[in-house]
């Protein structure tokens, strides 16, 4: 990077004369013991809890554990500078993060200092937040009322997700769960036209944890490449960094998500993924001496995650009223953590709890990746709790009956195999389920417009593509949505102000724009 | 730095005997013995073997009979029962958790000032009251030269530092010289 010999020369000037010869009193103590990245420390009489200390060779470290002769604590750097013997300084800060407007578009590590490459950050010490803070309280939340549009059909239409919402990405190794996440936030670009300075656009947060280092590389391409970085910040603790550094990064996107929020911003965080967060965890305090529960993850697991997920949430209008910290009401922090199981297994320890904490999951299966199934979501053990109300109407309208005649579907698909022997009303349903299951299908990195999935599970679940092979409703799709965009400009807008389900009129022009397409294409 | 490192249980033996000792007038006397035993143990010879060596509880006993001539009834008991019940660390460490504890007790911190000079004895008393007055306890504080402090003076008492050297000044430059704020390469272009 190129700097000016005259401005390091304005800076140092402007330091050496403020630079105070103030030797207040500070708390120190000595390393007892060091290794495996946590340290001993004998002294530090007032230290706190996850107080940032300062070891003499630079190195920093947090302190986790306080004991009555000695303080436990995670070193975030090099290990091998710290000696037994050597001054630890207390730095009276809680460890805290830079955040704001200047991380868009930036990958930092956990400590929130940049690895791209691009610079400084440019943010100031009045930027600086705790990574853990207190989750809104009852009174400054309300219940969550716009939808976070995935982009995916198959979740936009039967498992939606609200805006303040936690919604949980579950599913074995290569099932798709960081394309589905991807998905999202290039899909976010429709919110705000990609530009961070709109306030409607949903900033991204993505927390890459233990991840490798290559995939990490190939999600910041395709989203530079799509134009989608702008408006995303991506935190990374690889699986080179430390485990301390591992299972802080959540807490650090939380609070780089929380400060949109607070500023009345919509903000979607990724968590990708919180089982290997755990691991993490589970490591440090093991070296730590925390005693091990089950599975030797420490007994406070579940409040690793829950206190985490707690922090999305979507906030009151009047926030700002009933609590100062807040600068505008109505923002919101969508949370979609990620965890990895192992053979499809949901009942192990830490699925199970996330499960729990959160407001819904969405479950994708090697199985129905595998038979061409994408997104593998299993509709049937998929939920989401609460983002039915955030639905636009004539979504919720239409997936309604999808969601009906996918189950019915599903029920009989085991007679499909017997053909011409079943009675017409079973018939029917098998074709009507076999191509929604087309219709649902969706290839990666094309995320759908609300509006024009409302229209193509409209054009399925109307029955009218019943008499079509199933192998041409992808081809039927493509051109349908081609030709509604073009001549019926105006569906769109009639679909997303609808108050009640498809108005009749909109419905008689794709009823007519089906038609014409299923013409051309016969 | 002054402070050593005590453990509990150490800390909680000599507790006992302090509260014993006071009781009785004898903190002093008790005290002195202690530091006769610690001297015993600094021997490496004497050290391995109380520690160590495969002595029999008798052998050792004998042994430290032999230094306990003079010793007050209390250090006496103290040391049985520490031999009954195998707390050879104990013994070892017990002077330095005992004095502390004195120390607390007495309303006294002890310190080092670390200075790259030998600081003059008024020096050393005036930097004594200053920070006694800041803490509401007596310090004393031993001297130890530093030359690479360059200048100034760096004071630890108990688990506190006050670095008031031209090394730490400079250190704290380079630390602020590095977190300032950079222009970003947008500003620069």
């Amino acid at each position: 990077m190129d700097l000016r010999p005259a401005e390091v020369t304005s800076i140092l000037e402007k330091e050496i004369e403020n630079y105070g010869g103030d030797s207040r009193m500070q708390s120190v103590g000595t390393v007892l013991s060091v290794g495996d990245g946590v340290s001993r420390v004998y002294g530090l009489d007032d230290c706190m809890m996850n107080e940032l200390l300062e070891f003499q060779n630079g190195v920093r470290g947090i302190a986790l554990n306080l004991e009555e002769d000695n303080v436990g604590c995670v070193l975030l750097g090099d290990a091998a500078k710290v000696r037994e013997g050597d001054t630890v300084k207390a730095t009276g800060r809680i460890i805290s993060v830079p955040t704001g407007d200047q991380l868009l578009g930036r990958v930092v590590n956990a400590l929130g200092d940049p690895i791209d490459g691009k610079g400084p950050l440019g943010t100031t010490a009045a930027d600086l937040r705790p990574i853990e803070q207190p989750a809104p309280s009852v009174v400054e939340r309300q219940p969550v009322t716009e939808p976070l549009q995935t982009g995916i059909k198959a979740i936009d239409a039967m498992i939606p997700i609200g805006r303040g919402q936690r919604e949980l990405i579950i599913g074995d190794r290569q099932t798709g769960k960081t394309a589905l996440i991807i998905d999202t936030i290039l899909s976010q670009k429709n919110t705000g036209d990609g530009d961070p300075t709109n306030p409607e656009q949903v900033i991204c947060i993505y927390v890459a944890v233990a991840q490798k280092q290559s995939t990490v590389v190939d999600i910041v391409r395709r989203l530079e490449a799509a134009g989608a970085m702008k408006y995303s910040i991506v935190v990374m603790a690889s699986a080179i960094d430390e485990a301390s550094m591992q299972y802080l990064s959540c807490y650090c996107g939380a609070a780089m998500g929380e400060r949109f929020r607070d500023a009345g911003r919509h903000v979607a965080i990724f968590y990708d993924d919180l089982y290997k967060q755990a691991l993490a965890y589970r490591q440090v305090m093991l070296l730590l001496r925390r005693p091990p529960g089950r599975e030797a993850f420490p007994g406070d697991v579940f409040y690793l995650h829950s206190r985490l997920l707690e922090r999305a949430a979507k906030l009151a209008d009047n926030a700002p009223e009933i609590n100062p910290r807040y600068e505008a009401g109505g923002g919101s922090m969508t949370a979609l953590p990620v965890v990895e199981t192992q053979e499809a297994d949901v009942s192990a320890y830490i699925p199970t709890n996330v499960i729990s904490i959160t407001d819904g999951q969405i479950f994708l299966e090697s199985n129905l990746f595998n038979s061409g199934i994408r997104p593998a979501v299993n509709a049937g053990i998929s939920v989401s709790r609460v983002g039915g109300a955030a639905q636009i109407p004539a979504m919720k309208k239409t997936a309604g009956s999808l969601r009906l005649e996918l189950a019915q579907y599903r029920e009989l698909q085991a007679f499909a195999q017997f053909g011409s022997d079943l009675d017409k009303a079973t018939q029917a349903k098998l074709t009507r389920g076999e191509r929604l299951v087309e219709i649902l299908k969706q290839g990666q990195y094309t995320p759908y417009k609300v509006t024009d999935q409302v229209a193509i599970i409209y054009a399925g679940t109307s029955g009218a593509l019943d008499d079509l092979a199933v192998s041409k409703i992808a081809d039927f799709e493509s051109a349908f949505l081609e030709h509604l965009n073009a001549s019926h400009p105006e569906v769109a807008e009639q679909i997303m102000t609808a108050k009640k389900g498809i108005p009749d009129e909109t419905k008689a022009v794709l009823d007519e724009a089906i038609a014409t397409v299923k013409r051309q294409i016969a | 730095m002054s402070t050593v490192a005590v453990d509990p249980v150490t800390a909680r033996w000599a507790g006992a005997l302090w509260n014993l000792a006071s009781s009785q007038g004898a903190v002093d006397q008790v005290g002195k013995d202690l530091e006769r035993l610690a001297a015993e143990f600094s021997s490496p010879a004497v050290r391995a073997f109380m520690l160590a060596g495969d002595a029999s509880p008798a052998e050792r006993r004998s042994k430290l009979e032999q230094v306990m001539g003079g010793f007050h009834d209390l250090s006496r008991r103290f040391v049985g029962l520490a031999l009954d019940r195998a707390r050879m660390g104990v013994l070892e460490r017990a002077a330095a958790a005992y004095r502390a504890l004195s120390l607390d007790k007495a309303g006294v911190v002890e310190g080092v000032v670390e200075a790259p000079r030998p600081l003059e004895t008024a020096e050393v008393s005036a930097l004594e009251a200053k920070l006694g007055g800041e803490l509401g306890k007596t310090v004393r504080l031993s001297q130890r030269v530093a030359p690479d402090l360059l200048g100034g003076v760096r004071v630890f008492v108990g688990s506190r530092m006050i670095d008031g050297s031209a090394t730490g000044r400079l250190e704290g430059l380079r630390r602020r010289l590095l977190d300032a704020p950079l222009p970003t390469p947008a500003a620069i272009d």
